[in-house]
């Protein structure tokens, strides 16, 4: 018998988390577009609430069933809403990169939602999921598919940016003649004597920054977003988390397959479109060695991986039967 | 004769050196894992392994028969399957002599540092040798690795971090080629199967003739009370087995899922269980032959004497809904029952729901009992030898990945200019994966030498 208490306090906070979700989301979409110091702030800690109290939802639940909370997409979903928050923490903490929490925030907020969809309470665990092995693969997985979500969010955020340049340099008479002014500077960075961004934002995309410069407001609200390169880069760095993180899962979860259906690979649907998504971010990586693959086309490949991630979470899950259907 | 000899012979060489280009182009390789996933992706789409009445009966026609034509139903094994994991192989084995393994450090040259994208100047003041022996103590300091050369009476200073990393690349391929070599192994020399057993029988490995008594085999399910209602939970599944290997010892086995067997290197897993059904007819009342003694499986049939028909026993029902007279939710045998279908040839007459212990009047005197249920355990066996170098080429590949992600090799040029003790340190910097990289990087090692007293 459950604890009512516990009962309560669990719905509580699916409550409370998703709230937070939804508030931060607003929040950070604000500061997404005003840029003000107080709604960064405040994004700030409600992105750290809104994990917290994701992860604190998950404790209460394995505490009061004594089941680990990550056997059914109720609580996938939920590891990667509070996952995915996390990582964009970590990579916001470390490259300044707030920016794209609105994105990250309502992806993990609609992750959330839907996972509430599939809450049907609190069972015990089916016979193949009793193995330490969902301790270790689940974790893993669900940490490199929340990646690959805010490495999705940055190359949306490239391509917003991309694509207005391409929309500046098609724009008025004015703004291409301020461009021409710009110039076309070739070198790209002239380190310790300007400022780095700046300069690489102004080479890169001199169009919104000739707009910029004519007072265009879009323009000067697209110049304050970090440049291409930079998105660019940190796109790859956090592929660079994902990729290992997934490679991980999938040899886990071969290791977990060999001890409970006797094969660690059974071309399952799950296992396969792991794969599938595996060879699109190994693709990412090798043509990121490309200096002429970086940038556009590789953000195209971010997004075109995080579709099969997505194909392989939850279409595989909800539409074709498996080894892997663990839907409640 | 010699001349059209040297001629071929030149073909030969310039078809070799295309060949060679071609696979050792990373777009190629790209290419190549783009087809790789488009097929997987086709078998995780199209039902893979089924006869071809499946695709007739759940497909469109047009799409069973692309189904069909095009091999879609077992495409992992199909030879374009094979054929694109050789050929991505083949290619990175060509990129990995051609492009990887010649990949050593760049060579000291000088270089003009303002043309490089990352670079800086620091002015420094004092003595020309005690500055370079005190960049070189900062770099030193820092894991740099050191190298002076001197160009037309210049020194230059070529400072090397993580230069054993460039090695990354080629040991995440070793790793895909262990991994290759592994599954290689199974196919060669590893077998797999699967058998069932009644309680109280004995099931067999053919290969090694290992045997598995089941003495008994136990479920335990669970009414678990949902938001959509009761849902019958399986917790738990065991088979309580004697097992004889090669050496002729029987042993007691608990073989649960997630827990094998191992017998003779073997692995025997629990995969499924049923209910086998032993049935009993009658003509006027008196036994008739058609139903074997024993209890038979899901699926399997028997024909009644005289006639073309034939029954076959469908599926097991745990609990018949007395109101409804269908089967109940609950899988657990409380009133059990069996679903029957009746063919006269191959053409079906309909499905019956038969309660365990009533007759069954099939018509012409025939009456069918189906008496008692006995459980039954489905087992599955492996032996795969190539297990440990899949582990192996699995870890190194993820070694490989490790090192080319998160160690960067990178490269600063160093040059002093100046006279006196009024001195410019010109700095730049290049990596293996281009400049965005390494810039806030190299920021930050500038930021550092200008903060440092002792330099600047």
């Amino acid at each position: 018998m459950l604890d009512p208490l516990k009962v309560a306090i669990d719905h509580d906070l699916v409550v409370v988390t998703l709230a937070t979700y939804v508030v931060g989301t607003l929040v950070l979409i604000g500061f997404f577009l005003m840029r003000t110091e107080m709604l960064k702030r405040a994004g700030i800690v409600l992105s750290v609430s809104a994990c917290a109290l994701q992860f604190a939802e998950l404790g209460t639940r394995w505490n009061m069933t004594g089941v680990w909370p990550l056997t059914n997409l109720y609580g996938s979903l939920s590891l990667f809403s509070g996952l995915g928050v996390l990582i964009f923490i970590a990579f916001a903490s470390k490259y300044d990169l707030w920016l794209i929490g609105g994105g990250v925030l309502g992806l993990s907020a609609i992750a959330f939602g839907y996972a509430t969809t599939w809450n049907e309470g609190y069972m015990p665990a089916v016979p193949a999921l009793q193995s330490y092995w969902i301790k270790v693969h689940v974790p893993l997985v669900v940490s490199s598919y929340a990646s690959f979500m805010v490495a999705f969010v940055v190359s949306c955020l490239y391509l917003l940016k991309a694509y207005s340049e391409r929309r500046f340099s098609s724009g008025t008479a004015v703004v291409r003649a301020n461009a021409a002014g710009a110039g076309t500077v070739s070198m790209k960075v002239a380190t310790a004597r300007t400022s780095m961004d700046a300069n690489a934002a102004r080479t890169e995309t001199p169009q919104i920054a000739a707009a910029a410069e004519s007072g265009d407001p879009f323009a000067l609200w697209l110049a304050g977003l970090p440049s291409l390169a930079r998105l660019d880069m940190l796109t790859y760095r956090i592929v660079a988390v994902g990729l290992p993180l997934l490679t991980v899962g999938i040899i886990t979860g071969a290791m977990w397959a060999n001890e409970a259906w006797g094969a660690y690979w059974s071309w399952d649907p799950k296992e396969t479109a792991a794969l599938v998504s595996w060879i699109v971010y190994a693709g990412f990586m090798h043509l990121h060695t490309r200096s002429a693959w970086r940038g556009e086309r590789s953000a195209w490949v971010s997004i075109a991986g995080f579709a099969t991630i997505m194909f392989c979470y939850l279409g595989v899950n909800i539409w074709i039967s498996g080894l892997h259907s663990y839907k409640m | 004769m010699e001349a059209l000899r040297r001629n071929s012979l030149g073909g030969i060489k310039e078809l070799v050196d295309e060949f060679l280009i071609l696979f050792a182009n990373v777009l190629f390789a790209v290419s190549l894992f783009a087809v790789w996933g488009v097929l997987t992706l086709i078998g995780v789409i199209v039902d893979q392994n089924k006869g071809a009445d499946f695709y007739w009966q759940n497909y469109t026609p047009a799409l069973a028969r692309i189904v069909l034509r095009l091999h879609l139903d077992n495409i992992y094994h199909s030879p374009a399957y094979i054929a694109i994991i050789g050929l991505i192989l083949i290619s990175m084995t060509v990129a990995t002599f051609r492009r990887v393994i010649p990949a050593r450090l760049p060579a000291l040259r000088p270089v003009k540092i303002d043309k490089i994208p990352l670079h800086a100047s620091i002015d420094v003041e004092g003595d020309e040798s005690d500055i370079r022996a005190r960049l070189e103590r900062f770099f030193a300091e820092r894991g740099w690795q050191i190298r002076k050369r001197e160009f037309g009476g210049e020194e230059w200073s070529f400072i090397d971090k993580h230069n054993w990393a460039r090695r990354g690349v080629l040991v995440a391929h070793v790793g895909f080629v262990i991994i290759a070599a592994g599954t290689t192994i199974y196919w060669a020399t590893g077998y797999s199967g699967q058998f069932t057993v009644l309680s109280g029988a004995v099931g067999t490995i053919p290969q090694t003739g290992a045997t598995v008594a089941l003495q008994q085999f136990g479920y335990r399910i669970d009414p678990v009370a949902t938001k959509s209602g009761i849902v019958y939970q399986p917790i738990d599944y065991v088979s309580h087995a004697i097992v004889t290997g090669k050496d002729g010892v029987a042993r007691q086995a608990v073989i649960r899922v997630n827990q094998p067997y191992d017998v003779d290197g073997v692995k025997v897993y629990q995969a499924t269980y049923g209910f086998g059904v032993t049935f009993a007819l009658t003509k006027d009342g008196r036994p008739a032959a058609g139903p074997p003694d024993g209890p038979i499986k899901e699926g399997e049939a028997f024909d009644i004497p005289g006639t073309s028909r034939t029954i076959q026993y469908r599926s097991f029902v745990g609990t018949i809904d007395r109101r409804t007279g269908t089967a109940g939710l609950d899988p657990r045998p409380n009133d059990p029952g069996v679903l029957l279908q009746a063919f006269d040839g191959d053409h079906p007459l309909g499905n019956v729901l038969a309660p365990l212990g009533q007759p069954l009047d099939l018509g012409a005197g025939y009456a069918l009992t189906p008496l008692k249920y006995t459980l039954y355990s489905g087992f599955q066996y492996r032996y795969d030898p190539g297990i440990p170098l899949v582990l192996v080429g699995s870890i190194v590949l993820l070694l490989g990945l490790c090192i080319s992600f998160y160690f960067l090799p990178a490269r600063l040029y160093v040059v002093l200019n100046g006279a006196g003790r009024a001195w410019n340190v010109g700095i730049a910097a290049t990596t293996v994966k281009g400049y965005d990289i390494f810039e806030d990087r190299f920021r930050e090692i500038v930021e550092t030498l200008r903060r440092t007293p002792s330099i600047s």
